[in-house]
């Protein structure tokens, strides 16, 4: 079993692994650290105190994500929701974890080459049509205008800057999700959407920073 | 017109004067023992951090105003120091200047929104973050160097036997004479200067949006190599042994092969900037 078959297989194994993957994590370090760090964050996540619910970033981050990927649709209505509370302490460290996980979430997506059907609701362009260029305008979702508001009671002298980055890697991840989909057996091309992800995510770390303005 | 010249004289040394008042020094020495780590944590103001004679972590810092002031911790093994922004301060009160000395096997972390930041002649880890921060690496051996930046642009040189991590949405990335087991840079807009002969068993990676890739390579250098760009062009001037890929070379957008021994294994991937695979 190779790297790229263990990925594929992966979000669907449960506790325990086949003898076929326990082979190959016995030899392959990448997959055992992939397969440690999951077992880590999952550990970690169940020692969260039920009293203490995570940041509303957290759940922004996700939702959006599993919008744009068309896993879940825009509600009829909208509730008001109470103010976002002060990111407290205690939960900043789940800031670099959601985005960790939605490198992981959108990197496993693409590998399995299953895009298509779940983005069937956005207009699909012509193959290798790039759209970044011609959309400087585009609409920002809800997570980074709360980190660009965020950032503007911090330090409003930055907040061009992470608005300039956060436009640049949306287009980044736009492109790149639309060349993975069009090459879902392109493996450079799931190269491309990783190293988007990874930007974002780590335009979003640093935003989050405590030690910076 | 001589007296004039006399007053201009003056009210320059005054005001330089009264601008040397308003900057104070501080200085810190921590003993500590091998491979220690040092934390640096600057909102305003450049860090330098060169190697110091014996266990020791020297720290010099310029404070610009007194809205800023400096804290400090230590352990056996560890020093982190960071700038405590007061009450109103700007990024021009707020302002502090390092000058630090450490143990050349020491690891630093250092954290500066608008730097710039400066590390040279160190064996350790070092893991370098800033915003709009300038970041110069010199004369490493060995060692991870992780860097990130949103808009600051990134200068390694002399870089042997490096684990590299690089991550920049909008900053140039240059590297000249870098070498190591890996070597990744992820660039969004800004463009990737590579100029070296790759080790001899090195994975390197870098890989932008559309930002421009230009890498230099003398003709002796040993790798396998594949370039792509969706959007853009790529050239080479070298002429390569074909080998099999996973994807059609197509000559203007990709192409694939090796060179000498094939020892490392060079990605250079944009999705609309320009690549090209210069001879030296």
């Amino acid at each position: 079993m190779t790297c790229e078959e263990f990925k594929r297989v992966l979000p669907e194994l449960g506790s325990g692994h086949g003898i076929e993957q326990e082979e190959h994590l016995r030899s392959c370090c990448a997959c055992s650290d992939l397969i440690a760090d999951l077992n880590a964050i999952s550990q970690e996540a169940r020692l969260l105190q039920s009293s203490e619910d995570p940041s509303p970033w957290v759940w922004n981050s996700i939702e959006v994500t599993l919008r744009q990927e068309g896993l879940i649709r825009q509600p009829q209505f909208e509730h008001s929701r109470p103010p976002a509370p002060a990111l407290g302490w205690r939960l900043r460290w789940l800031v670099p974890l959601a985005a960790t996980l939605l490198i992981v979430f959108g990197a496993l997506i693409y590998q399995k080459g299953t895009g298509q059907p779940q983005i069937a609701q956005q207009p699909s362009p012509a193959a290798g049509v790039v759209t970044a260029d011609l959309q400087p305008a585009e609409v920002m979702a809800g997570e980074d205008l709360q980190l660009l508001k965020t950032v503007s009671e911090r330090t409003p002298s930055m907040r061009d800057t992470y608005e300039a980055d956060l436009r640049s890697v949306n287009a980044y991840i736009r492109d790149a999700r639309q060349s993975a989909e069009s090459n879902p057996n392109d493996e450079v091309a799931q190269q491309y959407l990783r190293s988007a992800y990874e930007q974002k995510a780590m335009v979003y770390e640093m935003a989050l920073d405590r030690s910076l303005p | 017109m001589q007296r004039a010249t006399s007053y201009a004289v003056v009210t320059i040394l005054v005001l330089a004067a009264l601008a040397a008042a308003e900057t104070t020094r501080q200085e810190m020495h921590f003993k500590v023992g091998r491979r220690a780590s040092v934390s640096i944590v600057n909102q305003y103001g450049a860090i330098s951090i060169k190697p110091g004679p014996g266990k020791v972590v020297a720290v010099t810092a310029i404070l610009y105003s007194g809205k800023v002031e400096i804290d400090h911790s230590k352990s056996r093994r560890r020093v982190s120091v960071s700038s405590h922004l007061l009450e109103g301060a700007t990024a021009e009160t707020g302002r502090v200047d390092y000058e630090v000395l450490v143990p050349s096997d020491a690891s630093v972390t250092l954290h500066s929104t608008t730097g710039p930041l400066h590390v040279e002649k160190l064996r350790g880890d070092m893991m370098l973050e800033g915003t709009t921060a300038s970041v110069d690496v010199r004369d490493v051996n060995s060692g991870h160097i992780h860097i990130k930046t949103l808009d600051g642009p990134v200068t390694l040189t002399n870089v042997s036997d490096g684990h590299v991590e690089i991550t920049s949405v909008g900053g140039d990335v240059a590297l000249n004479a870098v070498n190591g087991s890996v070597v990744h840079v992820n660039s969004g807009s800004g463009k990737i200067h590579y100029d070296g002969d790759f080790g001899d068993a090195g994975d390197y990676s870098l890989t932008s949006h559309s930002g421009d890739i230009e890498a230099i390579a003398p003709a002796y250098a040993s790798i396998e190599v594949i370039a792509r760009s969706v959007q853009g062009t790529v050239e080479k001037d070298f002429p390569l042994q074909p080998e099999h890929t996973s994807f059609v070379p197509r000559a203007g957008s990709a192409f694939a092969g090796t060179m000498g021994e094939a020892g490392s294994s060079v990605k250079l991937l944009s999705f609309s900037g320009k690549i090209h695979l210069k001879k030296r």
